[in-house]
């Protein structure tokens, strides 16, 4: 088996995280300050545009009220009311248009950063769970901070410019209705405030119930098979049905805590109260003298619109907290430590005898900063040799083998290729030399053609032919309606064996001198098998080879065998020092000629 | 839309639901009526008789009072309504999957259900709680404010009327201008998407084959579509948006202009223009949020639509007289099958005698392991018969058929849990002892001795902190403990190391003993051993008989194996 490497390696930068953050979100920001800056600034005109309609009104109604009327001015200020209504929507877009616009170029240039961060991160950082990672980054996150971008800053400027435009109208007309006016509105928005108050507590709470419904319905589906073929379908259903309602349950204890404070926060902050505040205490006012009955038009009108722009800032203040995990996530990714580019890259001469000669030297290297995977390697790979690497799971083989494709840098010692340490190796020379074949093989969703061209975009077609017929690939590609044109995942579904022999092609193409390889195969016919062990022989030819072994008898040809046992070098030798030694390695042949002797025996 | 939202409650919880929408609309009524009462107010204000504005003030309390009961009554219905609908749905949804055939559960619906039954549901729970209510707002108050000017003037209201229904076309025609770009868009977006994981999962390759910059052009092809269309959208959606606001805000200078004509005619008095004109902002404002509410409301009516396709699949039908099988055999009679409209089983017969060992072999895609899953019923076969001890499988309950069989395939599935339930599934009331003896035979003795916690060791999700080797000898250990007849076995591939080759093995040599077996075999010695071998080509039975019979007759199967030795003789670089 191969070591598998870790599921999870430990987030280090979570302490720091935070920071990170703060630093972070203004900097992914940059590009589209500009634009947003402007955006901002014409959705402020746009509500000092809003508040003029409102206002043309009142004093239409001052003019229309006067005998005699102005006949003149009564349209003129008709039209100024039309003309700012008309102004205040065109400006009101136009901020809208160039925010998204803006959102659109946050998004470009964040994805295309993340991508050309994650072209600089060590490759083992590429488990599977930070597949998932890189998704919910680039494709996720970017996209939940949409309404950050495109909405929060124009709903802010509008939550502030509006009402103070109007109240600054307001308290000219009259300042004692203004301050009435804005005693519900106070009251409203304290509730308002109260009601939004352990948000973030009950946000997770709430995060936590829909996962144990999301984690109950994934083991129902998942588990369907076993729960039906077991008669046990109550149980897995009844754990599901448990979690759907402990979210209910949930759901409404957490509204009905707050539904007292929040009804109040809507009934002050809604039109009828503002309505009736301000008929009221305008009808006392007029009644003692004090005010012109023209003058609680103004207030029946904006007073009323004093409260909607203020809703905005809670639902934006969620939107907030849910963009900053977003953006969390994307710096924490943005900051993942990238593989050293060295200052000087070298070369190396892949002509001189000696050229690709790979050392590992007193290598130790550890995922987490605690164990060792490998715990001191002193080996050398000969130019146009086999080395196969053999041990039990976790022994370390698939980690040293991808230490040579500098998936990892070493904690301690290094790898060496013609006495140059990888670190100081030009990138593309690295890869120029090393290639290598894995188990896991995954093709992209492009044509066949560019799939094995992948090291060589300039390849002709014949040279292309060529490789895929080496491969044993290219009878399958043939039959293909559109041959090596056919995209992959769409036009054609190549089997795992068929993977394997296309990603053989592909560093057949790539041709360099040195090659690491996961000898197992993806379970196959034996036709197939034999196919794909015909290719990997030519492959194997006039390379230095370095193989993770997992049947004895595939390699006891190879020039040494290496066991690894716990991150060592237990034995190392040619088939038949080993079994002479009488060793592990003894024991493990043995072992497997034994289990393939006995395996099957059903009866 | 509502009616969607309607149909998904049960006859218990739907009065609850409609309850809302009731005291939504009066709730809005009232509030409609509170603004209307602002005319007599404002009029009796201009006319500098302000006492006569008392008892239209007192009214306009009563009506804000009335509203604020309603408005809180409303919401509260809301809210628990809203629990109620994901409580319900999750309970449909559960119900109605676990009849489904087996079959029906491909990873993409298991995928696609997942998300349904959780982002998908809690977003129906939110609109039903919370955003339904101001939808019906935004009609019913423009609604009863329009009534009110009827009532004052008849003319101003009809000059009202008269904007409805061109707002209403404005707002279909600039809507599906907004809308149609929507597809576009999406499919850019799951393009990138798809090209994001592509990136990850192949940055080795990508980098070792030298496209190290911004993962090569395929990504970065996808994402400047991605951008393109976003801006496209964006451009023709504004035009959309800036049409439906500017004809909305058109209305109310409309009006404006329509008051302020008929005030300077004389026929309308000013006092009551004012009113009204307050009463236009109350009309108009509540239409643009309209629109914004529909739009919510229409895409949770696509995930009821889903929900309702989920509900909508159909049940593996069950007997009217459910039969028991007299014994443990086998047998397939001239059967077909397809997953679409290719056969992928095309007339195959075949019969496993009780205590029979079949082996099944045959390139990948020969339709191995579709025979397996018909005898457990993942799905029903076209025409033909599969038969459990002489009963058509159609002939009885899923829990006979399933007391029949013991099912020991390659992906194993361990419930997040300790081991012993995880065995202790296999049956439930098994004793300690019988427990014990099943994981002895099963070697799952020896993960449990390795186990910090022994028994009580928790798994993980999906069983993850076990191997794969480990994870077959547990699944082996159920099926032993179930100690059903018949067994249906699907070889391992996967590469283990010797020693849990070999205990997986001894396992499943327990498991087999006894018992009528077919399998799907990958393996020389298994394939020997069987009483009958069949080798299936393109869903067609091509060769029948024992191995010693098969490798005489020198067909395809004597070439396979052929086949076989060259492989396991081969050696890595041992051509140079």
């Amino acid at each position: 088996m191969t070591a598998a490497p870790p599921r999870e390696r430990p987030v280090d930068q979570r302490p720091t995280a935070r920071t990170a953050v703060r630093i972070g979100f203004g900097e992914l920001m940059r590009p589209v300050r500009g634009q947003l800056a402007v955006a901002v600034a014409v959705q402020a005109v746009s509500c000092v545009a809003a508040v003029v309609p409102f206002a043309a009104v009142a004093e239409l109604g001052r003019v229309l009220l006067t005998t005699p009327v102005d006949r003149q001015a009564v349209w003129t200020i008709a039209v100024i009311a039309a003309g700012a209504l008309v102004l205040r929507t065109l400006l009101l877009l136009a901020a809208g248009c160039l925010s998204h616009l803006a959102d659109v170029t946050f998004q470009h240039i964040t994805r295309r950063r993340l991508a050309a961060h994650l072209g600089t991160v060590p490759l083992g950082w590429f488990t599977a769970s930070n597949s998932g990672t890189v998704k919910k980054a680039v494709a996720d996150d970017v996209q939940a901070l949409h309404h950050l971008v495109a909405h929060t800053l124009l709903d802010l400027t509008n939550a502030v410019v509006m009402p103070a435009t109007a109240i600054a109208y307001l308290l000219a007309v009259d300042w004692r209705m203004t301050v009435i006016c804005l005693v519900p509105l106070a009251l409203g928005a304290l509730c308002y405030f109260r009601a939004m108050g352990g948000y973030a507590e009950q946000m997770i709470a709430f995060d936590q119930a829909l996962s144990k419904i999301n984690s109950s319905v994934v083991e129902l589906v998942r588990g369907i098979t076993v729960i039906k073929t077991f008669g046990r379908t109550e149980r897995g259903h009844a754990r599901f049905r448990r979690s759907a309602d402990d979210f209910a349950t949930f759901f409404l204890a957490w509204v009905r805590a707050k539904t007292a404070i929040s009804a109040t926060a809507d009934l002050l902050l809604s039109p009828v109260v503002m309505l009736t505040t301000v008929l009221i205490a305008g009808t006392i006012l007029i009644e003692s003298g004090t005010l012109a009955a023209v003058d609680v038009l103004p207030f029946a009108l904006l007073g009323l619109g004093l409260s909607a722009p203020m809703l905005a800032i809670g639902t934006n203040i969620i939107a907030l907290r849910a963009s900053r995990q977003a953006a969390e996530r994307i710096t924490t990714v943005l900051s993942t430590p990238a593989l050293a580019e060295p200052a000087e890259p070298r070369t190396i001469d892949d002509t001189a005898v000696d050229g690709t000669t790979v050392e590992f030297r007193d290598l130790r290297f550890t995922y987490d900063g605690g164990t060792e995977a490998l715990r001191g390697i002193d080996l050398e790979l000969r130019p146009n040799t086999v080395t196969a690497l053999v041990g039990p799971s976790g022994s370390g083989k698939s980690t040293l083998a991808r230490m040579l494709p500098r998936f990892w840098d070493p904690t301690e010692g290094a790898v060496t290729i013609g006495g140059v340490d990888l670190r100081d190796l030009d990138p593309n020379t690295l890869y120029r030399t090393v290639s290598f074949v894995f188990q896991d093989v995954q093709l992209l969703n492009t044509s066949v053609r560019d799939n094995i061209a992948l090291a060589r975009p300039d390849a002709t077609l014949d040279e292309i032919v060529a490789v895929a017929k080496a491969a044993e690939i290219h009878d399958r590609i043939s039959e293909l309606p559109s041959g090596y044109d056919a995209v992959v995942g769409t036009d054609v579904q190549l089997s795992g064996g068929e993977a394997q022999r296309v990603s053989i092609a592909r560093a057949l193409l790539a041709d360099t001198p040195v090659l690491v390889l996961d000898e197992a195969t993806a379970f196959v016919d034996p036709e197939a098998e034999v196919a794909i062990q015909r290719a990997l022989s030519r492959l194997a030819r006039g390379r230095t080879l370095l193989v993770i072994a997992h049947r004895l008898a595939t390699i006891r040809g190879s020039d040494q065998i290496v066991v690894l046992d716990n991150g060592n070098i237990a034995e190392q030798g040619t088939h038949d020092d080993l079994l002479a030694r009488d060793g592990r390695y003894a024991g493990m042949w043995h072992a497997q000629q034994e289990a393939s002797a006995k395996r099957g025996g059903l009866r | 839309m509502i009616g969607k939202f309607r149909r998904l409650y049960d006859d218990e919880h739907r009065p609850a639901f409609d309850w809302m929408l009731i005291t939504a609309a009066l709730a809005a009524i009232s509030q409609g009526v509170a603004f209307a009462l602002t005319v007599p107010v404002l009029t009796a204000l201009f006319e500098s008789r302000p006492g006569d504005a008392w008892p239209w003030l007192f009214a306009l309390v009563i009506a804000a009072i009335v509203y604020a009961v309603l408005h809180y009554t409303s919401l509260t219905i809301g809210y628990s309504a809203g629990a109620q609908l994901a409580r319900i749905v999750h309970h449909r949804l559960g119900d109605h999957v676990v009849a489904l055939p087996l079959g029906w559960f491909t990873e993409r619906r298991t995928g696609e259900l997942s998300q349904l039954a959780s982002q998908n549901v809690v977003q129906l729970m939110r609109v039903a709680a919370m955003q339904v209510r101001p939808l019906i707002n935004a009609i019913v108050v423009p609604l009863t404010v329009f009534a009110a000017m009827l009532l004052f003037d008849w003319r101003m209201a009809l000059a009202g009327a008269l904007a409805v229904p061109v707002v209403a076309v404005a707002y279909r025609l600039f809507g599906n201008l907004i809308s149609r770009t929507d597809h576009t868009v999406d499919a850019a977006s799951a393009q990138a998407s798809g090209r994001v994981v592509e990136f990850a999962r192949n940055q080795p390759v990508l980098r070792a084959f030298g496209q190290r910059e911004h993962g090569g052009q395929l990504l970065e092809d996808s994402l400047r579509r991605q951008h393109d269309t976003g801006r496209a959208q964006i451009v023709s959606g504004s035009v959309g948006l800036t049409g439906y606001i500017v004809v909305l805000q058109a209305a109310f200078v409309w009006l404006l202009l329509a008051g302020v004509y008929l005030a300077l005619d004389g026929t309308l008095a000013t006092p009551e223009l004012l009113g009204l004109l307050v009463l236009a902002v109350r009309f108009v404002e509540p239409l643009i949020h309209a629109a914004d509410d529909g739009a919510t409301l229409r895409i949770a009516g696509n995930t009821i639509d889903r929900v309702e396709k989920v509900l909508a699949e159909r049940p593996l039908p069950q007997p009217e007289n459910p039969q028991v099988p007299e014994d443990a055999s086998i047998e397939l009679r001239d059967v077909r099958f397809g997953y679409d409209d290719d056969p992928v089983l095309d007339g195959v017969s075949l019969r496993v005698p009780p205590g029979g060992l079949t082996a099944l072999v045959g390139p990948s895609g020969s339709g191995k392991t579709t025979i397996t899953r018909l005898i457990a019923r993942f799905h029903d076969a076209w025409d033909g018969g599969v038969l459990i001890g002489g009963v058509d499988v159609r002939e009885m309950t899923t829990e006979t058929l399933m007391s029949q069989l013991s099912l020991v395939f390659q992906d194993v599935f361990l419930f997040e849990g300790t081991i012993e339930e995880n065995v202790r599934i296999g049956r439930a009331d098994a004793t300690d002892d019988e427990l014990r003896e099943a994981a002895r035979r099963a070697r799952v003795d020896e993960i449990v001795a390795r186990l910090p916690d022994g028994w009580n060791t928790r798994v993980g999700e999906g069983g993850w902190t076990l191997s794969g080797g480990e994870r077959q000898r547990v699944s082996i250990a159920r099926a032993l403990l179930k100690d059903a007849p018949i067994v249906l076995l699907d070889e391992a591939t996967a590469a283990l190391d010797a020693h849990n080759s070999s205990a997986v093995t001894d396992a499943i040599a327990e498991l087999t003993s006894h018992r009528t077996v077919l399998v799907i075999a990958h393996d020389l010695n298994t394939v020997a051993h069987a009483d009958e071998i069949v080798l299936l080509s393109d869903g067609r039975i091509a060769e029948r008989g024992t191995h010693a019979e098969l490798l005489a007759g020198g067909g395809d199967y004597a070439r396979f194996w052929s086949y076989r030795d060259q492989s396991n003789s081969w050696q890595l670089g041992a051509a140079r």
